[in-house]
């Protein structure tokens, strides 16, 4: 019976006791949701993109020309953007093909943002994608078109009183 | 200790001859072929190999950039860790180099990733010797790191932001605010975790004096990372060949003497508090400027060959990559730290009791996908 | 198919208006259709329907029956009897999944009930009456069935002689010490039958080592309650308890408060003396092939010998009803309950699992010696009269 046995044991329920009063960390999805600033976006004239979220794609359909770079890049990584005939007449877009998206393939690595010359694909916060139907996680070019609504409303704020969401 | 179907094999006489086997919770996809005496293990044969998909070979298929979230999925815990050998081979093929502040902003991911793989591997560690509040407190903690990951980044695993020359995008303007503000209550919340785990005489009576790993033994098989250092050998590839402004920023490396579980476990934390420790320095020593060098057009690498060796989280990672001059490199090879460690792994269970097996098999940090690739 | 919650809400009140309309319809011809069959007096029939609306009517009728409050009827079945002390196993149930996730910096239970998840144990029970009681096709029936019988019924039977107040109990006995640790060594055979029964290869192997790791902290758990035997003379919890009424127990008998206070988490397998339940090749340990109300009533009686346990922790060393005058004594007891069950649930926040052969050296070796110190310890304090 040395004193680091009983030290050790007495300090581990100290600590435990300690923590017994401090806030809880646990964020309670879906009544509260994270709040995430922006999504990521990439500048093709000086090539750098800017900090943000990577989730579901936003097409800008008055600046898309259908050079299908997009589709190229990911060809060898996801393999999720197929370029689709579009009807109307865009003016910027002579050949009327635009982006499909599949999110059941895509990895959310963003590197079809950096690829288009255009800047006219973007990525937003918006994460929710899950559907009941194979079949609906093919995003349209107007699907993509939409932007998304703003969810979040808590913050993880590491604190005195413990980490927690607020 | 996590449950596991067994496929018990009489042979003979005392021993017993276990599978435990890829369905393991906790221990990943594995199988372990024990042989054992009562209680003690006679004969331990790792069989790896069940994640196995040919990732060498997928990427001779790829090019430099789109190679980077592919070879990333193997260690998916330390993305940036195990991107960024890939990618300072890559430059050195394409002949290209990164802006002084691209590679200060890598050695933050990097860093952060190391953080990040430490803490899982903690919240593990508990789990397997029965301390629930060692699994959630570091799995709690993580999320303030992922976040901070995250804003960089822009996803929680897997970044894919360390490119042939430079990284993607810039850190966002109130970064260093928020890292400090983590690490001040990351800090604190260690002292909590030695308090109740580190210095706890139960833990100590678990983890002390099983698996030694003796220092000429680690040397003689070969072991990287936190177990060699845990054995009393210092050495640390960020100071041996340091790459990526490492040379800049003044940091300790932890060793242990006496090489047992314990040991690994304590190297590790302190692996965690010199991390904070050379992001802060980072923060001092970053100055404004560009962070990816303007390529223009395909990558294609000049004929030749270049090999890397970085310290990912769980040890030496080494690269080496052949190109004939196509924008495709044509050999890529990984030499992993799991994988080199597993002889060790074998060499420690043997004369050990199999309830000990959690306790040392995960002290050595194996992670199967990684290892199989 | 019942698809929401306001769906099933309407079919039970739809259940309930029914069963309010048609019952008085059918119940009360019967009842005065017996008059002339079995000539049983009207009044006496006008009496049990007044009774079932009017209360105060109702408990004059239940104590003519010999059902009132003070029977012992009343005592065995509610209070301080059967139903309380599942009441209080439920809660602790419940209690302590709050506090190891708070201590954890996680929510507990949260979504049953509006508040912070108080009605769970319902839900649970809901559940647990929900399924399918599998029994496997080799086992022993006989004893497959009996094991959660006989667990349930050794943990009612130990509330026989302990008392709650000096006017609370349900029979009071010289020896009302003893009567409950011997009936606490019957639980290595449920746990020996409930692992033979299930013929499942590892659930014996878990059982045995249940069963070693019971056997040895069963001669630790006996001595160091002597210690408070020697220092009050009489083996009646009563006495026991108005012998603490200047000091408790626990400072003169420090050592064997500490060494009782292990032995309960052994008893009832708690960490860091959970191996059984925890182990590699065994899912659960003994109890892997109970399901649905099998294993209710296996975990009800290993809740209600918790509750027990630390009942006796309080009357023996925490000076049981005791306290200033300004609360009954019962509330002083319940108080001190529960700071005893905090304690019993906060090591499975922070500590962590012991190997089994630690664990049995610890019981065989260090515990006998620790707690005949003890009783050496107590035999001077009381010959030179601490007390």
């Amino acid at each position: 019976m040395n004193y680091k046995l009983i030290s050790g044991i007495l300090g581990a329920f100290v600590v435990g006791l300690r923590n017994v009063f401090k806030r809880r960390m646990t964020l309670k999805y879906p009544e509260e949701h994270l709040e995430i600033e922006s999504g990521y976006t990439y500048d093709a004239k000086t090539e750098t993109g800017s900090p943000g979220f990577k989730g579901r794609h936003i097409l800008y359909t008055d600046k898309c020309t259908g050079c299908s770079l997009c589709a190229i890049a990911c060809e060898n990584i996801a393999d999720c953007i197929d370029m689709v005939k579009v009807e109307g007449s865009w003016p910027t877009n002579p050949k009327n093909i635009m982006p499909q998206i599949d999110y059941g393939r895509c990895v959310f690595c963003g590197f079809c943002v950096d690829a288009c010359p255009f800047d006219c694909l973007f990525m937003t916060p918006e994460y929710e994608l899950s559907a009941t139907d194979k079949r609906k996680l093919v995003h349209t070019p107007f699907q993509l078109a939409v932007f998304p609504e703003k969810k979040g409303n808590v913050k993880l704020i590491p604190d005195d009183r413990g980490a927690y969401h607020d | 200790m996590p449950n596991s179907v067994m496929n018990v094999v009489d042979q003979g006489g005392d021993r017993l001859v276990l599978h435990v086997g890829p369905q393991h919770p906790g221990s990943g996809h594995f199988r372990i072929i024990v042989t054992v005496d009562g209680d003690y293990i006679v004969d331990a044969k790792p069989d790896p190999g069940y994640v196995h998909r040919g990732a060498e070979k997928m990427a001779e298929y790829r090019d430099y950039i789109q190679n980077i979230p592919h070879l990333e999925r193997p260690v998916i815990i330390d993305a940036s860790g195990v991107t960024l050998p890939y990618v300072l081979a890559a430059e050195k093929i394409i002949g290209v180099e990164p802006p002084v502040r691209a590679e200060y902003i890598r050695m933050i991911m990097a860093e952060l990733n190391r953080i990040i793989s430490h803490l899982y591997w903690l919240a593990i560690y508990g789990i397997f010797l029965g301390h629930s509040t060692m699994f959630m407190w570091p799995m709690g903690d993580r999320e303030l790191f992922i976040d901070l990951a995250e804003s960089i980044g822009g996803t929680r695993v897997t970044f894919s932001y360390i490119v042939p020359g430079g990284v993607r995008n810039d850190i966002p303007i109130n970064f260093k605010e928020r890292a400090l503000k983590t690490f001040d209550y990351f800090e604190k919340r260690i002292k909590e975790y030695e308090k109740i785990f580190f210095n706890n005489p139960l833990m100590a009576a678990r983890t002390e004096g099983i698996g030694v790993l003796k220092k000429d033994d680690a040397i003689r098989l070969g072991i990287t990372g936190s177990n060699l250092r845990a054995s009393g050998v210092d050495s640390d590839t960020r100071k041996d060949e340091p790459y990526c402004m490492y040379k800049k920023v003044d940091f300790d490396i932890p060793t242990r003497q006496e090489g047992d579980s314990y040991a690994r476990c304590v190297v590790r934390l302190r692996e965690l508090q010199q991390s904070m420790n050379i992001i802060k320095q980072v923060f001092d020593l970053i100055e404004p400027g560009p962070v990816k060098q303007v390529l223009g057009g395909v990558m294609r690498g000049e004929p030749g060959e270049a090999f890397v060796r970085t310290e990912a989280a769980r040890g030496t990672m080494f690269y080496h990559i052949v190109s004939d001059g196509d924008k495709i490199p044509y050999r890529v090879k990984i030499s992993v730290p799991s994988f080199r460690n597993l002889i060790g792994m074998s060499h420690l269970l043997i004369g050990s009791r199999l309830a000990d097996m959690p306790a040392i098999y995960w002290s050595l940090d194996y992670w199967p996908v990684e290892a199989d690739r | 198919m019942i698809e929401t919650f306001e769906e099933f809400v309407k079919r039970i009140l739809a259940l309930l208006f029914w069963f309010i309309l048609l019952s008085p319809l059918i119940i009360f011809p019967i009842l005065f259709l017996l008059v002339p069959i079995f000539g049983i007096d009207v009044t006496t029939v006008n009496e049990i329907l007044t009774a079932s609306i009017d209360p105060i009517k109702a408990l004059k009728l239940v104590e003519e029956l010999g059902l009132g409050p003070s029977s012992t009827f009343f005592k065995v079945v509610a209070f301080p009897g059967f139903t309380f002390a599942a009441l209080v196993a439920t809660i602790t149930i419940l209690y302590e999944r709050k506090l190891i996730a708070k201590t954890q910096l996680r929510v507990g239970p949260l979504y049953a009930g509006r508040f912070e998840g108080f009605l769970q144990p319902i839900a649970d029970l809901f559940k647990l009456l929900g399924k399918e009681l599998i029994v496997p096709e080799k086992a022993d029936k006989a004893f497959f069935w009996a094991a959660p019988i006989l667990s349930l019924a050794l943990g009612a039977s130990l509330l026989a002689v302990i008392p709650l107040s000096p006017t609370i109990y349900i029979a009071r006995s010289d020896f009302s010490l003893l009567i409950p640790f011997a009936i606490i060594g019957f639980s290595p055979l449920v746990v020996l039958i409930a692992a033979w029964a299930s013929s499942n290869k590892f659930a014996f192997i878990g059982g045995l080592r249940a069963l070693h790791q019971l056997a040895a902290y069963e001669i630790p758990m006996l001595i160091s309650i002597l210690g408070v035997v020697v220092l009050t003379g009489s083996f009646d919890l009563m006495e026991i308890v108005e012998a603490q009424k200047n000091m408790w127990f626990i400072i003169p008998q420090f050592l064997g408060a500490i060494i009782f206070y292990i032995t309960i988490l052994s008893e009832l397998e708690r960490v860091p003396f959970d191996l059984p339940e925890a182990e590699t090749e065994i899912v659960s340990g003994w109890l892997t092939e109970y399901t649905g109300m099998h294993f209710g009533l296996l975990q009800l009686g290993v809740y209600i010998k918790f509750y027990v346990l630390a009942l006796l922790f309080t009357l023996l060393f925490l000076g049981g009803w005791n306290g200033p005058a300004f609360l009954p004594p019962v509330v002083w007891l319940l108080t001190k309950l529960f700071f005893v069950i905090s304690l019993i649930i906060f090591p499975r926040a922070v500590l962590p699992r012991l190997r089994l052969d630690q664990l049995i050296r610890i019981g065989w070796a260090w515990l006998i010696a620790l707690s005949f110190i003890n009783l050496f310890i107590a035999v001077i304090e009381s010959s030179l009269g601490v007390i």
